[in-house]
């Protein structure tokens, strides 16, 4: 086995246990066996136990973004100390020297390249396993954990007509049901990336990001990734569409919630729930923890007309 | 390694010019792809690393300075130094034992170590000015 694949050897076995797992599971309460619908609700079975996992790691990243409302005044010394200095070396000790800042007190918004690099594998591995059903069944062997009997049922079961292990460009272009699959999922992938992108931009970002520069990139990757999907998707299985839709469903959903309930502090999502708030006569919410403030203008908030408690504009003032 | 150039230079000089790209081969052609990685998909996802320098201009140094065995080494134990549960910070790629004649330091070391490389240039300035 070449070196990619003992890599992968692992992935593939874990993404196809799990898939069994739930198959098995829909069997047991009464879903036909051989059916494309039991294994497509097996891999949106994959997408919600992987994207679980991950919960903790975005939890804690919003509370990163919490603790960084304790940094302004410190950020904001440091924009002063490097005002007007534009040349690449400057942004760069600029830079260096917000990250020692980051870690002195203990909190980074960033969150590593690990929440994203950990699903390349998995992606792979589902991609590899889909791909390599009809080869399999060929040779009369399994995939992963799959036996070749589970190949076999795989490698038959469509939804739509439209069977599972079929790419558009790869043998697919001849069946009709693929190629409208194909393109509708590309269509809500790109459609649900396009939109959590702009909730973010324009709900749920601090002005301090707002004016950054990374804004110009983050409205590129705007632009660029329908293209990326367009390409991949008409290279990949079905069953790899419905993953990747599933996860980008996902991440649309996770986003309403956040800015909904859990806002960055200083953005317009954030103005908005406090205004919520507000008018219902509920306690504003600390800035920090996101919890209720223990104070005395619960009280006082109960009032419709009373004053609202902003964290927003406590900042605003010391400018 | 420090004294490459050393050693191909006692054979003739085409011969040791031919060693030498040999030699550097697989360091160029690391540093050809981690550049276009930067420029091309970096960009994409913003800002993402919680250390400075970020993990693939801590690759690209390591690569430059380090050559492409050690180098990718130091590259692979920062990646797996970044995640959630660290608290990134300022991480330099350790000095390496490469010299580079005076304006010709590469780029990503001087990026990468800006408080060391901006007083040399306001020095610089200074004596320029006076």
């Amino acid at each position: 086995m070449d070196f990619f694949g003992t890599i992968m050897a692992p992935f593939k076995w874990l993404v196809s246990i799990i898939m069994i797992g739930f198959h098995d599971g829909l069997t047991a309460i009464g879903m036909p066996t051989a059916n494309g619908w039991t294994w497509t609700l097996s891999i949106i079975g994959l997408v919600l136990v992987i994207r679980a996992a991950l919960i903790p790691v975005f939890v804690k990243q919003i509370k990163a973004q919490r603790g960084m409302q304790l940094l302004q005044p410190d950020l904001k010394k440091l924009q002063d100390k490097y005002k007007g200095k534009t040349d690449q070396l400057s942004r760069q000790a600029m830079a260096q020297e917000q990250m020692a800042m980051y870690k002195k007190h203990g909190t980074n918004p960033f969150s590593a390249c690990l929440p994203m690099l950990i699903q390349m594998p998995f992606f792979f591995a589902l991609f590899q396993v889909l791909s390599g059903i009809t080869s399999a069944k060929n040779e009369g062997q399994g995939i992963g954990a799959m036996s070749h009997e589970q190949v076999v049922e795989f490698d038959a079961s469509s939804i739509f007509g439209a069977p599972l292990s079929a790419a558009l460009l790869h043998g697919g272009a001849g069946n009709v049901a693929v190629v409208v699959l194909s393109i509708i999922m590309i269509l809500a992938m790109t459609a649900s990336q396009f939109i959590t992108q702009k909730q973010i931009m324009a709900k749920n970002m601090s002005e301090e990001a707002m004016a950054s520069p990374f804004m110009r990139q983050q409205k590129m990757m705007l632009y660029i990734l329908p293209i990326v999907f367009g390409v991949g998707g008409i290279n990949f299985p079905i069953g790899v569409l419905i993953y990747w839709t599933t996860t980008n469903l996902w991440t649309m959903g996770q986003q309403f919630f956040v800015i909904r309930r859990m806002p960055t502090p200083g953005s317009p999502a954030a103005k908005a729930l406090a205004e919520r708030r507000a008018a219902k006569g509920l306690p504003a919410l600390s800035v920090l923890t996101g919890k209720k403030e223990e104070a005395p203008e619960a009280a006082a908030a109960v009032e419709p007309k009373g004053q609202r408690v902003q964290p927003q504009r406590k900042n605003r003032k010391k400018k | 390694m420090p004294n490459a150039t050393a050693v191909v230079a006692r054979f003739h000089p085409v011969v040791a010019a031919v060693l030498l790209f040999l030699w550097n081969l697989p360091r160029n052609f690391l540093i050809v792809l981690l550049k276009a990685y930067r420029k091309v998909v970096s960009p994409l996802y913003g800002q993402v690393c919680r250390f400075f320098p970020s993990c693939s201009a801590y690759a690209l140094e390591a690569v430059t300075v380090h050559g492409a065995v050690k180098g990718t080494w130091l590259a692979v134990r920062r990646l797996g130094r970044c995640h959630p549960w660290n608290a990134g910070g300022v991480d330099h790629v350790p000095a390496g034992h490469r010299e580079w004649p005076a304006n010709r330091t590469p780029t990503i070391v001087v990026l990468n170590n800006p408080d060391k490389y901006l007083v040399a240039r306001t020095d610089e300035e200074g004596r320029s000015a006076a």
